[in-house]
């Protein structure tokens, strides 16, 4: 029973995570996983200072547990569920003798949440090192999702013979854009370590670590389920043994309530079945219910939360926060308030359509790490696809139409004039005047060749031009973050308008085209005109003789 | 390989019309039939009647595809741009002649192209997917992937030695209909037919930064040979080609005929290109193409059969 309502979790979850996708409908919370875990929308609440809409979803964990108890690390947690399946695939057979620290483990998780929680409050949430559910989704987003596509092509590459001859057409051509991530093997060590602990006692992750659980379990006492044992319990410690959580003390008729999952493997293995998991109002207390952990453990975990937290912002990169060519996602809240928000799940990597968006290693210092940044020479950024606003559980990156994702411009377009075909070496390029959605490129003659200049009112960044230049290495036009609009509240349609920026297709600048090949044309109103100083090369529009 | 050599041979056997002994080995040239009486059918009206009446003039679409044929249309689905862009070929047409190559008997009809944009969006938004979507037999995609290519080799070629093609279109029994939109091109003056092929192959991108692009599009024209082209003049992309945005002028025509260069040719007439007026001879590439002996390239020596509907 619980291994199928654990296996459905996570059907749910890897169902909800590869629909985060283009097109992703607006009534499909893809993110719902991420928006329910309580500590982190508590810890993003808690660092940007202000009520997170999505954040509030959590508060239907909070409550079931209240009431229920910590039934979701068992149930629900998709990572307690991976942690189980792949604990049966390899470790069901290994011998596991206790640990010896165990009571002293135990406390380490609520050490962490202290740490985290304070360390937010500072001004960073640096939840996401833990949270299961940010981990889980970048595991899935970095490893799995790229794993699946190669598997799937595979496989369709396989099989391709014989859709061809029994004239399946659509499966004959079928094949998936493979998606490829910096920092996949970083994700799948940590999440390797989390599994290989299981190796010294089953759900150490969750008994030791998992600060998520940590907060549950503070709630948890108040449940109400809890573990009864009857009068017919002959103290043969089968319980005890096979509890996963550890949380049967020596005495095998009491339960450690806050580390209690009401997994009922107890129930389950007893000889006797002696043990049941009544609903009843009685008694929270007594030794077994009360979280165990010393004043100095709680002092240091104190400070500890406060020194992350310092050491999190400040640090040099804080200061040149701004400074730094990082493109940020369309839609992204200014850098400060983005830091503290964005919880590094990584859905929006997994959901951009592009594979343009990447994590972050270590651009902006230990603050930014997994957060998403823009790598343009690898892909653009699309146009007609919003989607990573979409699934961003604390909308870090703002979830808006098309149109004002468009005049969310992220940055500016740059020629550097040294590496550019045309500037350097009088080549007849114009691939990103060709490729520009805006017609932010224009050509006009300088010293006898028509040379592209970039329109930054014109531009907002979605990278073109930069992926498509033909020049070897990095590109010879480059998006840098100058002129990106950030914004935490209100229209970026309006804030483009107020600085008189405009991302229409636009026609009409081939102007100069026109002024070459001798056609006579009205002067646009408030245009810049640049006179051709020496007689233009191509008397005609190019490829006209 | 062997095609190609068969097709350098139809050619020479061509000029020395000797025509009888290749049919049997090659694919049915059509126009070694000279059924039809025109070299080029230009019809003036709307995408779907215009599109039917220019098949029908041109031979009838029975005349090009045979029973359980498969054929292949190329489009110009490139950009994720809707059509009143300019910058795809108008999914109606595409539609009619799916619709007329299934009538006529095909087996199934392949529209594809190697789209420059990503391509789940680029069928979305040129509308020529769903445009497709009710016809039993059509289907609608894209290759991306370099699996779905290979290489053949270009004895002609003056830029290009090899090249790598859809494979599809590499099947002698296959029937390739090329349906470019009208457009202007920032390389190359105008984006039409000849152009269009550049949709069939892999490597796009060295097209631009690594050849001589009229002479290496003039070696694609002469290993690549639609049985028919179709040009969408229903709207012109007449500058900002070939993404647009740019001006799009209606000169509702359809043009449809068997020799590529003719086709492209009266395409480059019948409007104005980056304001001025042109000739099909003033275009470097369809010009190369015609040096080469691949089709016609002066409108005035050409039989035309025109319309309004």
């Amino acid at each position: 029973m619980r291994t199928v309502i654990q296996a459905l979790s996570l059907l749910f979850f890897s169902i909800l995570f590869f629909l985060a996708t283009y097109e992703l409908p607006d009534w499909l919370p893809a993110d719902i996983y991420l928006r329910l875990d309580p500590l982190l929308g508590m810890n993003a609440v808690f660092a940007a200072r202000e009520v997170i809409n999505r954040a509030l979803w959590s508060l239907v964990t909070i409550g079931a547990t209240l009431v229920i108890g910590r039934f979701f690390c068992a149930y629900v947690c998709p990572m307690g569920v991976s942690i189980d399946f792949l604990e049966l695939l390899f470790f069901r057979k290994k011998k596991r003798s206790g640990l010896k620290w165990e009571l002293h483990l135990r406390r380490v998780k609520y050490y962490l949440l202290i740490i985290f929680i304070v360390a937010a409050l500072i001004g960073l949430s640096v939840v996401f090192l833990m949270d299961p559910m940010s981990l889980l989704t970048r595991f899935y987003t970095f490893f799995i999702y790229p794993l699946v596509i190669t598997l799937v092509n595979f496989i369709l590459d396989l099989l391709r013979p014989l859709f061809i001859a029994l004239g399946w057409t659509n499966l004959s051509y079928l094949h998936y854009f493979q998606s490829v991530y910096y920092m996949s093997a970083i994700t799948l060590l940590i999440f390797g370590g989390i599994i290989f602990l299981n190796r010294l006692v089953s759900r150490f992750w969750c008994r030791y670590l998992c600060p998520l659980g940590a907060f549950l379990s503070l709630l948890s006492p108040l449940g109400l389920f809890k573990r009864r044992v009857s009068e017919e319990c002959n103290e043969c410690l089968k319980c005890q043994k096979s509890c996963p959580m550890g949380a049967i003390p020596e005495d095998p008729r009491a339960t450690h309530l806050p580390e209690c999952i009401q997994c009922r493997t107890c129930a389950k293995v007893c000889p006797q079945n002696a043990i049941t998991f009544p609903a009843s109002l009685s008694s929270i207390g007594g030794e077994y219910s009360t979280i165990n952990f010393s004043r100095r453990g709680f002092l240091y975990s104190l400070a500890g939360g406060v020194g992350v937290g310092f050491l999190a912002t400040q640090t040099p990169f804080t200061l040149r926060q701004s400074k730094f060519q990082l493109i940020r996602p369309p839609g992204a809240i200014p850098e400060t308030e983005f830091l503290r928000t964005c919880i590094r799940c990584g859905e929006c990597m997994k959901s951009c359509l592009t594979n343009t968006l990447q994590p972050c290693l270590w651009e902006s210092g230990f603050s930014g790490l997994w957060t998403p940044k823009m790598d343009l020479r690898l892909a653009p950024c699309d146009q007609n696809c919003n989607v990573c606003g979409k699934v961003c559980p604390t909308q870090a990156i703002r979830s808006v139409s098309l149109d004002e994702k468009t005049h969310a411009k992220v940055g500016t377009a740059i020629l550097r004039k040294e590496m550019c075909l045309v500037w350097a070496q009088n080549k007849l390029c114009l691939i990103c005047d060709e490729i520009c959605p805006y017609n932010a490129i224009v050509f006009r003659p300088v010293e006898g060749f028509r040379r592209p200049f970039v329109i930054a009112s014109k531009c907002n960044g979605c990278g073109f031009c930069e992926q498509r230049c033909p020049v070897k290495g990095e590109s010879a036009i480059v998006v840098v973050p100058d002129g990106e609009i950030r914004l935490k509240k209100g229209s970026f349609i309006t804030e483009a308008k107020r600085l008189q920026l405009e991302f229409k297709p636009d026609p009409g600048d081939d102007k100069y085209i026109l002024e070459e090949s001798g056609f006579k044309m009205e002067d646009r109103k408030g245009e810049e005109k640049v006179s051709p100083t020496e007689k233009p090369q191509p008397k005609k529009p190019k490829g006209f003789l | 390989m062997n095609k190609h050599n068969q097709m350098v041979t139809r050619r020479t056997f061509l000029k020395t019309a000797m025509v009888g002994a290749t049919l049997a080995l090659s694919r049915n040239p059509p126009f070694l039939q000279a059924r039809e009486e025109y070299d080029l059918a230009v019809i003036s009206g709307e995408p779907v009647a215009a599109t039917k009446k220019a098949l029908e003039a041109i031979g009838g679409i029975s005349h090009f595809v045979k029973k359980g044929q498969r054929v292949i249309l190329k489009p110009n689905m490139s950009f994720t741009r809707t059509p009143e862009f300019g910058a795809t070929t108008h999914p109606l047409v595409v539609a009619t002649v799916a619709q007329g190559c299934m009538n006529a008997g095909a087996q199934q009809v392949l529209v594809l192209d190697h789209t420059l944009h990503r391509p789940e969006l680029c069928l979305e938004r040129t509308g020529i997917r769903d445009a497709c979507k009710n016809i039993p037999g059509v289907h609608v995609l894209t290759l991306q992937e370099r699996k779905f290519f290979q290489e053949i080799k270009i004895p002609q070629g003056k830029a290009l030695e090899r090249v790598e093609v859809m494979k599809e279109i590499l099947d002698s029994s296959t029937i390739l209909i090329n349906i470019p939109v009208a457009k202007s091109h920032s390389a190359t003056g105008v984006s039409m037919g000849i152009k269009g092929l550049m949709g069939l192959i892999w490597d796009r991108e060295s097209f631009h930064s690594r050849y001589n692009m009229n002479q290496a599009l003039a070696d694609l024209a002469s290993v690549i040979k639609p049985q028919l082209t179709i040009l969408d003049a229903t709207r012109a992309l007449t500058s900002g080609g070939p993404g647009g945005p740019g001006t799009v002028t209606k000169p509702n025509l359809v043009i449809a005929g068997i020799d590529p260069v003719a086709v492209d040719s009266y395409g480059v007439s019948i409007v104005p290109w980056y304001g001025q007026n042109f000739k099909g001879r003033q275009v470097e590439h369809l010009l190369i193409t015609h040096q080469r002996g691949l089709g016609k390239i002066d409108i005035d020596q050409l039989k035309i059969f025109k319309e309004k509907v």
